[in-house]
C-alpha cells in the first residue's frame, strides 16, 4: 500500500495492548478517564492483550497504584516538573512518543474538554485514525482490530469506523457514556517510569486559572435531573424547575436550546454538544426530544417527559410522559411529592394509572 | 492582524427527518448552512479585525457548492475567501482534511487562525487540533474572549468544565471559538456585492496546492467508514397520558417513580 510520503512507516502487527490515557483532576484520577480503564479492561480481554495507563503531569506517582487497582496491567508513568502544567502541544507530545515508544494497538482517551483539545494532536503527531466521540467499540476478529462505533450526522447516525494500518487506533469517548469501572484492591500491575522527549510548551504560557464555583453539583453525578428546554418559554420557567428539584434531591439541566438563550449555562446543556448523563431518573420539561438530546439521555434508567406538544420526538422516548402545560404540572408535582412525604402509605392508593383521571394517549 | 477563518459547509442538521415509513434519513431537500459554530469564529474574527485591523480570510474544503457558504462570510466582512476544491480530496477523514487544509492555508499570509468548536454534522472537533499539529504552531480550544496585545502578542480567555484560564499566545496561533459566543453578525448586502469582484473568492484545486494524491481525500485518511446504521431506540415505557385531573396524576407518576426505585422521597 503507498502511503503519504511524509508519514513514518510502521508495522502494525507489533502494535500491542490496549491503553487509557488518565487525565489527573485536582490530585486524583478523572472519572472520565477510568471509564476509558474500563473500556480498555473489556477490550484487552476480548483481545487477549494487557491494559496500558498513562499519567502525565507532576507528582502523579503516588496514582500509579490506583490505575492498577481500576484496571491497569502496565502504568506509564511521567512525573516531570515539565508537565506541571497542562498544555495540548505538551501532553500531546508526551503521549505521542510515549505511543511511539512502547507501540499500543488502541490508545483511549475521555473526550473531556482537554482530552478533546489534545487528542487530535496526538493523532497527527502519529499519522493515525482518530475517532471521536464513540459509543461502542468492535473487535473484528478476522482483521484483529478494533472499530469505534459512533454518532455522526447529527446523531441520526452511527458510523462503525475502522483505522487501516496505522497504529495506534486512537478513540474518545465522551465522560459518562460508559460506566466508572470497580476498584480492586487485590489487583497487582507494574508501574513503569518514563521520560518522554518533548519540546517545552512554545509559544503558549498560562497565565492565570479562576474556577467558578460551581453552586450546584456537576449534572453528569446526579441521580436525579429536571432538564427544561424551549417550551419553558423563559429564563423564569427554571425557578420552578429548580423548586422542583430541591423537593426531589436533584439537579437542574437543561437542552441546548435553552442554553443558547442564555437561561441556564453551557456546564449544564444535557446533549450530543452537551454532557452525557446516568442518572436514575430525568425529567425532559419543555424539551421536544431531538436526536442530539436523546443521544445525552440513552444511559438515564427513567425518562419523564412533561411537555404541551403531544406529538414531541419526547414522547416516543420516554418512560412516562404528561400531556400539558408545565406551569400547572410541575407545581402539582412538588405538591404530590409533599403529600406523599408527609403520608407515604398514600403511595398504594395513587400507584395504579386510574383512567378516570387520565386519558392515555399510548402504552398501558 | 492578518486572520484565516476555516469554516464548514454543513447539512443544516437540525431541519433532518426521518422517514417513518422505511426508517430511513430524508437528505434531500435539506439546506446546508455555514456550521453554527463557526459562526462564532467569524464574528470573533471580524471583531478583532476591527478593532485592530488587518484581514480576515474564509476558507473552507469543500464540493463547489460551498461557494454559497463563502459568500455569506464575505457579506458577514471577511475580505477575501478560498474555496479548497478537487475531486482528489473527497473522502477525506480528519487528518486529509486538515493536511489539504493546512498546505492551503500556507499560501496565505497570516497571524492567527480561527476555527468553530466543533461542527453539527460529524461534531469530532479535530481539525484545529490537527491544523495547529501540521502548522507547528501553538493554539487553544474553548476560547470566550481575546486581545492583541500588540507585538506579536495575544490575551486570551478560555472556559473548560469548571474554569476560565487566561494565556498569552506568541503569534502566529490557532484558537478554536467557544459555542454560544457571540451573536454572529448579519450579512451586509454592501459586503455580498464584493463577491463579484475579480479575486474576492478564489478558487484553489489540485493543481495550485501541487499535494501528493497519497496524502489527501480517502487515500491520505487513515480512517475509513466500515458501514453506517441508525442509532438504536432505547427501549422505554412509553406511558404517555393527558391528565384530566392534574393533581391526582401527579400523585401517580410520582407514586409510580417511587414504586419504581427511581424515586426516594
Amino acid at each position: 500500500m503507498s502511503i503519504c510520503s511524509e508519514w513514518d512507516r510502521i508495522n502494525p502487527e507489533e502494535y500491542v495492548g490496549v491503553w487509557a490515557y488518565l487525565e489527573v483532576e485536582d490530585g486524583s484520577l478523572s472519572e472520565a478517564g477510568l471509564q476509558m480503564l474500563g473500556v480498555a479492561r473489556l477490550l484487552a480481554s476480548q483481545k487477549d492483550t494487557y491494559v496500558g495507563a498513562v499519567l502525565i503531569g507532576r507528582g502523579v506517582s503516588s496514582l500509579a497504584r490506583e490505575a492498577i487497582y481500576y484496571g491497569a496491567d502496565r502504568v506509564y508513568v511521567a512525573d516531570d516538573e515539565r508537565f506541571e502544567k497542562y498544555y495540548p502541544t505538551l501532553y500531546g507530545e508526551a503521549l505521542a512518543y510515549l505511543a511511539k515508544e512502547y507501540k499500543p494497538e488502541a490508545l483511549l482517551v475521555a473526550g473531556t474538554m482537554r482530552g478533546r483539545e489534545f487528542t487530535p494532536y496526538v493523532a497527527n503527531i502519529l499519522k493515525t485514525g482518530i475517532t471521536a466521540d464513540c459509543t461502542s467499540f468492535e473487535v473484528d476478529s478476522a482483521a484483529k482490530d478494533i472499530l469505534g462505533v459512533r454518532p455522526t450526522f447529527g446523531a441520526y447516525l452511527i458510523a462503525h469506523i475502522r483505522t487501516l494500518n496505522r497504529r495506534p487506533a486512537i478513540f474518545t469517548a465522551r465522560p459518562n457514556v460508559f460506566p466508572t469501572p470497580q476498584k480492586d484492591l487485590a489487583r497487582e500491575g507494574e508501574i513503569i517510569p518514563t521520560n518522554p522527549k518533548v519540546v517545552d510548551a512554545v509559544g503558549v504560557k498560562l497565565l492565570g486559572r479562576s474556577r467558578f464555583g460551581r453552586g450546584a453539583a456537576p449534572i453528569e453525578k446526579a441521580k436525579i435531573l429536571v432538564s427544561g428546554g424551549k417550551g419553558l418559554g423563559g429564563k423564569e420557567g427554571f425557578t420552578i424547575l429548580e423548586e422542583f428539584a430541591k423537593v426531589i434531591g436533584g439537579e437542574v439541566s437543561g437542552s441546548r436550546k435553552a442554553v443558547d438563550a442564555g437561561w441556564i449555562t453551557h456546564d449544564r446543556q444535557v446533549g450530543q454538544t452537551g454532557k452525557a448523563v446516568r442518572a436514575d431518573l430525568y425529567f425532559a420539561v419543555g424539551i421536544s426530544g431531538a436526536v442530539q438530546h436523546l443521544f445525552g439521555i440513552r444511559e438515564v434508567r427513567c425518562v419523564v417527559a412533561i411537555n404541551k406538544d403531544p406529538d414531541a420526538p419526547i414522547f416516543d422516548n420516554c418512560d412516562y410522559g404528561l400531556v400539558g402545560d408545565y406551569t400547572e404540572i410541575v407545581p402539582a408535582l412538588i405538591k404530590a411529592v409533599k403529600k406523599i412525604k408527609a403520608s407515604p402509605q398514600l403511595i398504594t392508593n395513587f400507584v395504579n394509572l386510574n383512567i378516570n383521571v387520565v386519558n392515555l394517549i399510548k402504552g398501558n | 492582524m492578518d486572520i484565516v477563518v476555516c469554516i464548514k459547509w454543513v447539512p443544516n442538521t437540525t431541519t433532518v427527518n426521518i422517514d417513518q415509513k422505511t426508517g430511513t434519513l430524508i437528505r434531500s431537500g435539506v439546506p446546508s448552512v455555514i456550521n453554527p459554530h463557526d459562526m462564532h469564529a467569524l464574528e470573533m474574527a471580524l471583531a478583532l479585525r476591527d478593532k485592530f485591523g488587518g484581514s480576515v480570510t474564509a476558507i473552507t474544503m469543500a464540493p463547489p457548492s460551498a461557494r454559497l457558504g463563502l459568500e455569506h462570510a464575505v457579506g458577514m466582512g471577511c475580505d477575501k475567501a478560498v474555496l479548497v476544491t478537487d475531486m482528489a480530496y473527497a473522502g477525506a477523514d480528519t487528518l486529509a482534511t486538515s493536511y489539504t487544509l493546512a498546505k492551503a492555508i500556507s499560501r496565505l499570509k497570516f497571524d492567527l487562525i480561527l476555527v468553530g468548536q466543533e461542527t453539527v454534522d460529524s461534531s469530532t472537533a479535530h481539525i484545529g487540533a490537527q491544523l495547529a499539529s501540521w502548522l507547528h504552531i501553538p493554539y487553544l480550544y474553548y476560547v470566550v474572549d481575546a486581545k492583541y496585545l500588540g507585538d506579536g502578542k495575544m490575551w486570551v480567555k478560555r472556559m473548560l468544565e469548571d474554569a476560565y484560564e487566561e494565556y498569552e499566545l506568541a503569534l502566529p496561533a490557532l484558537l478554536a471559538a467557544a459555542m454560544h459566543l457571540t451573536k454572529p453578525r448579519r450579512v451586509k448586502l454592501s459586503h455580498k456585492m464584493r463577491c463579484k469582484e475579480e479575486g474576492v473568492i478564489e478558487v484553489w484545486n489540485n493543481k495550485t496546492l501541487g499535494l501528493e494524491v497519497n496524502c489527501v481525500g480517502l487515500k491520505g485518511s487513515p480512517t475509513i467508514v466500515k458501514k453506517t446504521s441508525f442509532v438504536a431506540e432505547v427501549p422505554r415505557k412509553k406511558i404517555v397520558c393527558q391528565p384530566r385531573d392534574i393533581d391526582q396524576a401527579a400523585e401517580w407518576l410520582i407514586s409510580r417513580l417511587v414504586e419504581d426505585g427511581f424515586l426516594k422521597i
